[in-house]
């Protein structure tokens, strides 16, 4: 037997042994192998059957923040008429929230509803201007489609649950568990430093990274379809239908925030600028006639940095250089 | 060149060790309670538990799920009486717009429950990775 037979006989004594405990997992759909049931193999809603040890479980607090997944509880040892839990997941995520169990009185005033996104001092994260959907079906009361809809799913990392618990020994349980979302559009950071590439293909609509700190943003590059000279930047990017703007403010809401730059034309290499507020944001605007991708890198600004920054300041908007 | 068939062949030589089983999910207490709730619910649902696979019933449950999405998802509003339905409609929208519960957190709080919850994520995903690792070497 030659090398070379014997190199490709072992490669396929090693293929048929790796593929022959996948092969009867594929079995179990009827013997369909389609690319739907080969996804399935790879979604994270197969974690669904892992064992009760391998399942994280603690008690919800009133006002409480999940990053893991897992199952969560909330029992009332007094009347709670006020508390709010925030998800987050990882900028790629999107997140699923499943009522396990529900004991509540809800002709008694008592409900849980869940937002898709994020709400905090009235402004909300996305915007009703980056969001798909109208502000009404962001709301997701279980009084009202709990039963029927057990399972909620946001459009963006971020989520919240909101619940009031008139008698003592009402509780609930809910299963929070993070999906991959292939294009994320509004995105949370978690962490004050990092980067981010953010693609909307051909899609017309808005999308925001929000990084809650003050940070210096670094764009390494910015790819809009439409080839814009040089001259019409100059003028704004008022008309352009796509375009990035670099956002600030002390809130949550981006229609609210301060605009500090707008970018119309593609560009490779370097182009920073240090935001002092206490919210910065990375948004972009698509007119879905072409992909748009920008890529970028965030910092924290340090102490002696936003002092900087605040004695070269003149105006009262978020500091700027 | 002989290291490298040596290579493939220990590697298929370890990889026919791993017992088949290990491929399959876990028969699992929560997922028979799932199917029984699937059996339970279907009008005329015969046939036994056995003969239903676990994407089977994977699929079953996502089906249903969609199902009772597209049925909850549409809005009713309630129905507006003659007189008022302006004021009715314009009500119901406040209701649905104003968050139900105020949050005033600063932006310096949020940030440090960020701060917690991933580390708790972090600890918890090395948990589960310890946990899996001793699963694998039993």
């Amino acid at each position: 037997m030659s090398a070379t037979s014997r190199a490709q006989l072992c490669f396929l004594l090693l293929s048929v042994t790796a593929l022959r405990g996948h092969a009867r997992f594929l079995d179990m759909q009827d013997n369909e192998i389609s690319p739907e049931g080969l996804l399935s193999l790879l979604s994270s809603e197969l974690k669904r059957e892992l064992p009760e040890e391998f399942v994280y479980r603690r008690a919800l607090r009133c006002l409480d923040m999940v990053a893991v997944e897992g199952q969560f509880t909330f029992t009332a040892e007094r009347p709670q008429l006020n508390c709010a839990v925030f998800f987050i997941g990882e900028p790629t995520d999107v997140i699923s929230i499943e009522y396990d169990s529900v004991n509540i009185d809800c002709r008694g005033g008592d409900f849980i509803k869940v937002f898709d996104g994020w709400v905090m001092k009235g402004e909300k994260f996305p915007s009703s201007q980056d969001h798909p959907l109208p502000l009404y079906e962001r709301y997701t009361d279980y009084c009202e489609t709990g039963v029927s809809r057990p399972i909620v799913r946001s459009s963006q990392n971020v989520a919240m649950l909101f619940f009031r618990l008139h008698q003592s020994g009402s509780s609930f349980t809910v299963t929070f568990r993070k999906l991959i979302n292939p294009f994320p559009c509004n995105v949370v950071s978690q962490t004050p430093e990092g980067s981010f590439t953010m693609i909307i293909p051909q899609q017309h609509r808005n999308c925001s990274f929000s990084i809650i700190y003050p940070v210096e943003i670094q764009i390494g590059e910015l790819s809009l379809g439409q080839h814009n000279d040089l001259k019409r930047s100059i003028l704004g990017c008022a008309g352009s239908g796509d375009f990035v703007e670099l956002l600030g403010g002390n809130g949550m809401d981006t229609s609210k925030m301060f605009p500090m730059a707008d970018l119309c034309y593609s560009f490779n290499g370097p182009a920073q600028m240090k935001v002092g507020c206490d919210n910065t944001v990375v948004r972009m605007v698509s007119s879905g006639k072409f992909v748009n991708r920008v890529s970028f890198q965030y910092r924290l600004l340090g102490h002696q940095e936003l002092q900087q920054m605040k004695g070269n300041s003149v105006e009262d908007v978020c500091l700027r250089a | 060149m002989k290291p490298v068939p040596l290579v493939l062949l220990i590697t298929s030589v370890l990889l026919s060790h791993i017992p088949l089983s290990f491929c399959r999910p876990r028969d699992l207490n929560s997922l028979h309670n799932q199917l029984d709730d699937l059996l339970l619910g279907r009008p005329g649902g015969g046939g036994g538990g056995d003969a239903m696979s676990v994407l089977m019933g994977e699929k079953l449950l996502q089906y249903l799920q969609r199902s009772a999405q597209r049925a909850g998802g549409a809005l009713h509003l309630p129905a507006p009486q003659q007189d008022n339905s302006l004021e009715e409609l314009s009500e119901f929208s406040k209701r649905n717009d104003d968050p139900p519960i105020s949050i005033d957190l600063t932006f310096h709080l949020l940030r440090n429950m960020i701060e917690m919850a991933r580390i708790e994520n972090q600890r918890e995903q090395a948990e589960l990775n310890r946990k899996y690792l001793d699963e694998v070497g039993k």
